[in-house]
């Protein structure tokens, strides 16, 4: 793998997506959105031990929880189909470039324009807090954009292997809202509905939660913002009380770890291995 | 240049590609026939190893598959229908540059080779069905490789804009490239091509000259010769004395029928049986009938 190539197909793409509309627009909303929270997360006072710099993160945590996998899973899922479905990967591959460089360089090139409006919210809604006053730990709000840069890596991955076994940019969109319906939406109905019908106890709907990477998101990011992991219900409860508040964030730390490398290498070996051809 | 040797290409069970072996020369100019769906698209990808296929490709003794990266290097390939990323055509160049290694000097010469100069600021998008092949010969040129590969290359074009590229590929290839290409018109094949291979269910079954493509499948041209009203009859009574196949009356001319490479004969008979011919059309052989006659007679 030459880190030329990788380095040109980051550029291409990482330009492509700073000039695409939808981009520009969901960066909008989101930054919009995190100085809108600001502003009502600094009106009061401590509520639930959460003031300053720690209530806006973690107002933000529902907006990422939103947004960030929703652009990340589309934008990977239209990543590779949509040049399949126009030919320009077959052109593309018609020079001397391998399937590896085009796919690492795409994934990075995607990956930091989504770090990009996260760090462009984040960093915005941080300037508003300090600008105030800045009360709270800054420490527990950095670690809150570290989690939802990894959590776009996540969704970035999930979103690679979608586009891998699609040939078209439609199908791949379509698959993609599925699965951030059934990861965001349906994640938390699933777990309640699922713990009522089998009668599940506490352990078991924590590995549960764990199956979701925007569930290990909730509870990591929970857990660096509240010195009260109490307020996670029973299941933090038994979490922290079973591996130790640092224990069960090295835990899901590298479960989002585990959610972002596995789905890309995945994606990896398909688009460079299984699947040769590109007509 | 190209060696092409026992490669077979299935899709689940049509078979694309069927044992085909070919050696193109350096700087021959080879061009690939037949109907829709007889494998030269196919052919073509493989040799640009977009397709896995059985058998082996050389691209100046350098395998496709083994040493890919070096082997596509050593082609500059033109599809039928290029489709561009939406930046500049001096981006596009740049883009595709970079990968090849080639400098911004070279990118700007070819601006100028191509004709592009004056458009290098537009989107790809902005472009011309003529720029756009023109931008896609230019890439198919930036690291000078000495294969040119193209795919129907005029097939959407008008007919300035295919007199122009098909030029510029003239040009080139008088100057040692080795080309490879496609097409669904016979005076391509005669401008460009030193040799025809003519495909037929993924099988090569004719490999001959372009001068003597029509002459060895048996064509015939077809030419309307206008002759006054009072010497038709004598017009046709020569014709068919000296031996001219389907010589008919046709309003106010003679239809005659020719074998390619004789479209002098009937005037020169009838100049000297001192028939006035007013005017003539000549009707030649297109590729739909040249298609049509090998897969009817199977050569």
């Amino acid at each position: 793998m030459e880190t030329k190539n990788v380095f040109l197909i980051m550029r291409k793409e990482a330009g492509e997506s700073l000039r695409n509309r939808w981009f520009i627009l969901y960066t909008f909303c989101f930054s919009a959105l995190a100085l809108l929270v600001l502003l009502f997360s600094t009106m009061g006072g401590e509520i639930a031990g959460y003031s300053g710099f720690g209530r806006t993160a973690a107002s933000l945590i529902n907006l990422v929880l939103l947004f960030i996998p929703l652009i990340a899973i589309i934008t990977g899922g239209i990543s590779i189909s949509q040049e399949r479905e126009n030919g320009t990967l077959p052109y593309l591959l018609s020079h001397p470039i391998n399937k590896n460089e085009i796919f690492v360089g795409k994934f990075l090139g995607i990956l930091i324009t989504i770090w990009f409006s996260i760090l462009l919210g984040f960093g915005l809604a941080g300037l508003g807090v300090a600008i105030r006053g800045g009360e709270g730990e800054i420490s527990g709000y950095l670690l809150t954009v570290l989690l939802s840069a990894l959590l776009a890596a996540c969704f970035l991955s999930i979103g690679f292997l979608v586009s891998v076994y699609s040939a078209k940019a439609s199908k791949a969109i379509g698959i993609s809202v599925f699965l951030w319906l059934l990861f965001i939406i349906l994640g938390d109905l699933g777990i309640m509905g699922t713990t009522v019908a089998m009668d599940l106890g506490i352990k078991q709907v924590f590995v549960l939660a764990l199956l979701n990477p925007a569930e290990v998101f909730k509870i990591a990011s929970v857990l660096v913002l509240s010195p009260r992991f109490e307020i996670l219900g029973p299941v933090g409860v038994y979490a922290v009380r079973t591996f130790g508040q640092q224990g069960v964030f090295y835990l899901l730390f590298s479960i989002m770890i585990l959610w972002a490398l596995v789905p890309f290498g995945y994606a990896y070996l398909v688009f460079t291995r299984f699947r040769k051809e590109e007509k | 240049m190209i060696k092409v040797a026992d490669v077979t290409k299935k899709f689940g069970n049509v078979l694309a590609v069927d044992s085909v072996t070919q050696n193109i020369k350096e700087g021959e100019a080879v061009a690939l026939i037949g109907a829709n769906g007889a494998g030269k698209s196919t052919l073509i990808k493989c040799i640009l190893g977009l397709l896995d296929y059985k058998g082996t490709i050389e691209i100046q003794n350098h395998d496709i598959k083994e040493n890919s990266k070096f082997s596509k290097s050593l082609i500059g390939y033109v599809p039928q229908d290029p489709l561009f990323y939406d930046m500049k055509t001096v981006n596009i160049l740049d883009f595709f540059g970079s990968i090849r290694g080639v400098d911004k000097k070279r990118i700007n010469d070819l601006l100028n080779v191509v004709g592009l100069e004056d458009h290098k600021n537009k989107l790809s998008s902005e472009l011309s069905g003529g720029m756009r092949q023109r931008l896609s010969f230019a890439i198919g040129l930036l690291s000078d490789p000495p294969v040119l590969i193209l795919d129907e290359p005029t097939s959407n074009l008008d007919a300035n804009a295919r007199g122009d590229f098909l030029n510029l590929v003239k040009e080139h290839k008088d100057q040692g490239k080795t080309v490879l290409f496609s097409s669904h018109r016979l005076d391509e094949v005669y401008w460009l091509a030193d040799r025809v291979l003519f495909m037929k269910s993924g099988r090569v079954i004719l490999d001959e000259k372009p001068e003597n493509l029509a002459t060895s499948l048996g064509m015939k041209v077809k030419i309307n010769l206008i002759i006054p009203e009072g010497r038709i009859g004598d017009a046709i009574s020569i014709l068919n004395r000296e031996g001219f196949g389907s010589v008919s009356r046709n309003g106010s001319g003679v239809y005659v029928e020719v074998a390619e490479g004789k479209k002098l004969a009937p005037l020169e008979k009838l100049i000297q049986g001192h028939i006035p011919i007013t005017d003539f059309t000549v009707q030649e052989s297109s590729m739909e009938t040249v298609i049509k006659h090998i897969e009817e007679n199977g050569n």
